[in-house]
């Protein structure tokens, strides 16, 4: 797959007819470098990208060799190992009014049992995950990406270090 | 070549998207083979150019064979190519039961993953909706309702009916189909809509068709239902003009006065005139069949397994106790459709299959795609990037590159080489081509047994009851290869394998069948006088539009053996089974023991004894009318057996093929291969349009019908 086939993928513009191709084709190892590529051009930031972390979000390599999250505004969420949600900004719908801002009255839930937590970017104030969990529950932590593993035993070699 | 002194008799084509087949029998069952490209703005110039081009190879002119020409059958993808590409002019109205305006928007799932290979039915990813083949604009939606029993619960809302035939003239239809729940019990409201549509149409100066599902096709099954409405009007009836231009040229410009018949999918031919044409939608497997039907009567056995390796597919057809099963809702191109089908089960198994191996997991992959007519790596001019298994079978030496298609197309065997050692064996830790490649070939021969197996014995039958027959251009060269440790009766390889679909067109007979459902419940007990006499009831209107058909065509209604059968299950059973009436004679209480006592051993043959359930009663899901008339076909000539030793000219040469080790093989030239002639394997016997591989181990005889039957030696 060429560079502007899988940037078509990733914007969501491929025809059906490809799109199939590439959902019934085998595993491609090749194309995780090239989709790496097609984001790194597009972030505003120069760090290298290890690894896509969701919508907006990234683990990247930092000039002394830290891996930290970054939004791909350049907002830093800090290392790797902790939970970026708790550095970012949060809108948490628990009561009736707040949730019928985005659900009419008999379709959302109800707050005793259950609140959305919205996370936002600081930086950019893109929506970057919601959670649904009962009042209390602590925040989620999604998963911890074991970069080093990916990188030797599945890519083949080790992991960038700047 | 020998001088030619038969007279060609028979014309059978297969016109494809690129090129047109012509295949040319003549009185002495001699037969020839021409090729023409396709020509979809009058397809018969594509035919005339195919049969010029057949019979120069027998130096006769098509207005010197013209004339002598008895039967013409034609089959030809058109009309499905017109379906996959949305390219038809026709605009559809559509007017449903209100409240069921969106059949085409929610479909059925399995119109959303027809068609799929295994693993991409499974994940749900990959399914898709159909574009619709009328937008949501112009279907419209009529109340009334008449229940599942035919009784009437709400009256036809005939004001609403005016206004969609309104609001569908206004928006330029072409044609209009009606299609309501439950028309086939009851066909009034349906009727209104037509005659109102009439009278709009009157009134507006307007002539357009109105189809109607409750006379053209009254079955059970509203979306497939609906959908064969569609077909035809949008893909199917389009082809008429043009097939009836096929028999015109063949009479202004060749003096034929053959008529022209187009082989349908449920096995018999049909003219151009025939009201539904949809039956004729895809015929392609389906002369195989018919020709293997024709050689098993000759052999005279009952029952035969047909394995056709194409280019694509490797498609498999049963004929159990002379019949050939019927389905009556298949799919074709991703549309659930209600006409009746010859049972064929297909896998993406063919000589274009393309081979690759899964990088993540070092997996040898086939298919399901094809290089069809690309060939393969070793065809430059086909641009093909990925090896087939055409490659394959050259680098092992089982073809020669010099001699495919009779040496019109040139093969490279480096280029398959080339491609099968860096696509395939070092990816999957080998450097040695012939072993990769042998390993790909048994892979798909695995695969195609696995596939015959699991139509043999998935049905209850055993291998050791029937005849395998292999054809196609494939099958002579992967038969061995598929039929492995399967113990059939024979194994029988035609040396006209290639054209073998096309001899099986030119063997079909004139055919009209007709369906209806009429769901009628037989309980264990009581009087049968009724449910015989609504039988006797709809086979005679079947009948009735049988004969119609038959005086349209200038049959003589007398000629026409017309045969009933019905479609039926245990109460409570959700497939049904096709029984013919064998006797009609008697009283109502033997007629219909008899029909039960016929199921009941088909069901047991199909399914287990075991699994009978007579208990709650039978039920009759269609009455059914399928009427015949005998034309011409070819003659399979009788020729006799002679030396087992083949004479010196048959024998060309020797080549080295690998079986796992290197082995010096004879070659033969087909042609020159006379009845009684045994080769011994490891041999390759050439002809121009197929190979016939022997491996060591084995041995093939050519009988008197100049069929191959292989044996273990």
């Amino acid at each position: 797959m060429d560079q502007a086939t899988l940037a078509d993928l990733i914007d969501g513009k491929l025809p059906w007819h490809q799109l199939k191709e590439v959902l019934s084709g085998n595993k491609d190892i090749a194309r995780f470098d090239l989709y790496i590529e097609v984001l790194q051009s597009r972030v505003s930031f120069k760090e290298t990208i290890l690894l896509p972390l969701g919508e907006h979000l990234y683990v990247v390599v930092d000039a002394s060799g830290r891996r930290i999250v970054k939004c791909d505004c350049g907002y830093e969420f800090g290392p790797v190992e902790r939970n970026w949600k708790c550095a970012s900004a949060v809108l948490v719908r628990d009561s009736d009014e707040l949730l019928e801002e985005i659900y009419d009255p008999w379709n959302r839930c109800d707050p005793s049992w259950e609140e959305l937590r919205e996370f936002y970017c600081p930086g950019c104030w893109s929506l970057l995950e919601v959670e649904a969990a009962p009042p209390g529950y602590p925040v989620m932590f999604d998963f911890q990406p074991d970069i080093d593993t990916f990188y030797q035993e599945y890519l083949g070699r080790p992991v960038p270090r700047s | 070549m020998p001088q030619h002194t038969g007279t060609p008799v028979i014309l059978a084509l297969d016109a494809g998207g690129t090129m047109t087949d012509a295949f040319v029998v003549d009185d002495t069952g001699s037969f020839t083979i021409g090729k023409a490209q396709t020509t979809p703005h009058d397809e018969s110039l594509g035919v005339v150019e195919s049969f010029r081009d057949a019979l120069h190879y027998w130096d006769v002119t098509a207005e010197q064979a013209g004339p002598h020409l008895r039967a013409v059958v034609y089959s030809g993808t058109s009309m499905l190519n017109r379906l996959l590409e949305r390219t038809s002019d026709e605009r559809i109205g559509v007017i449903v039961t209100a409240g069921m305006e969106d059949y085409l928007q929610l479909e059925r799932s399995v119109q959303t993953y027809a068609g799929y290979a295994y693993s991409d039915r499974l994940h749900v990813v990959t399914h898709i909706h159909n574009e619709p083949l009328v937008p949501r604009a112009r279907i419209k939606g009529v109340r009334g309702r008449v229940s599942f029993f035919g009784e009437e619960v709400l009256p036809l809302y005939a004001d609403e009916a005016k206004e969609a035939v309104n609001s569908l003239l206004d928006q330029s239809v072409t044609a209009i189909v009606v299609s309501l729940l439950y028309s086939y019990r009851d066909p009034s409201h349906e009727q209104e809509v037509a005659k109102i549509a009439a009278e709009v149409m009157a009134s507006r100066g307007v002539d357009i068709p109105v189809i109607v599902s409750s006379t053209s096709t009254p079955v059970r099954g509203d979306l497939a239902r609906l959908n064969t409405l569609l077909v035809e009007v949008y893909a199917a009836r389009p082809s008429r003009r043009q097939l009836q231009a096929v028999g015109e040229r063949l009479h202004s410009e060749l003096d034929s006065t053959a008529a022209v018949r187009v082989l349908t999918s449920y096995g018999g031919t049909v003219s151009p005139d025939h009201e539904s044409l949809v039956s004729t939608l895809v015929s392609g497997p389906i002369g195989g069949i018919l020709g293997a039907r024709r050689l098993a009567e000759l052999y005279e056995t009952s029952n035969v397994i047909c394995s056709d390796v194409g280019g694509t597919s490797f498609d498999v057809g049963l004929i159990s106790e002379r019949q050939v099963a019927t389905r009556t809702e298949p799919t074709v191109a991703r549309f659930l459709l209600a006409i009746p089908t010859i049972a064929m089960d297909s896998i993406g198994a063919g000589t274009g299959t393309r081979v690759r191996v899964d990088p993540a997991v070092r997996r040898v992959t086939l298919g399901p795609d094809s290089a069809g007519s690309r060939l393969g790596m070793s065809w430059e001019p086909g641009g093909e990037s990925v090896p087939s298994i055409t490659d394959c079978d050259l680098v092992l030496g089982y073809l020669n590159p010099d001699y495919f298609l009779g040496g019109s197309v040139d093969l490279d065997p480096d280029r398959a080489r080339k491609a099968i050692l860096e696509q395939l064996a070092k990816p999957l830790g080998s450097s040695n081509v012939e072993e990769t490649a042998l390993g790909v070939v048994r892979l798909l021969e695995t695969e195609m047994r696995d596939h015959l197996m699991g139509m043999i014995l998935g049905m209850g039958y055993a291998p050791e009851n029937y005849q395998m027959f292999a054809y196609g251009g494939g099958g002579p060269l992967h038969a061995a290869g598929y039929v492995g440790s399967l113990e059939f009766q024979a194994v029988r390889v035609p040396s006209w394998a290639a054209a073998f679909s096309a001899f099986g067109c030119a063997c079909a007979d004139y055919t009209y069948r007709y369906d209806r459902s009429v769901d009628i419940l037989v309980p264990p007990a009581g009087s049968r006088e009724q449910v015989l006499g609504l039988l006797r009831q709809t086979w005679s209107e079947l009948e009735q539009r049988i004969l119609a058909d038959a005086a349209r065509d200038g049959i003589d209604p007398k000629e026409v053996n017309i045969v009933p059968s019905v479609r039926m299950q245990y109460f409570g059973m959700l497939d049904d089974l096709e029984v013919q009436v064998s006797s009609q004679s008697g009283d109502a209480e033997q007629v219909i023991a008899q029909m039960m006592v016929d199921f009941d051993s088909l069901f047991e043959k199909i399914f287990a004894r075991a699994a009978k359930s007579p208990e709650s009663g039978y039920f009759l899901t269609k009455a059914i009318a399928v009427g015949t008339y005998p034309t011409e076909k070819p003659v399979i000539p009788e020729f006799v057996l002679g030396s087992k030793t083949p004479s010196s000219s048959a024998e060309k040469s020797s080549r080295k093929v690998f079986e796992g080790s290197w082995r010096e093989a004879r070659i033969y030239e087909m042609d020159e291969l006379t009845s009684g002639n045994v080769i011994a394997g490891p041999a390759v016997v050439e002809a121009p349009a197929t190979t016939f591989y022997v491996p060591t181990g084995y041995q093939a005889t050519l009988d008197r019908f100049r069929v191959f039957e292989l044996t273990r030696s």
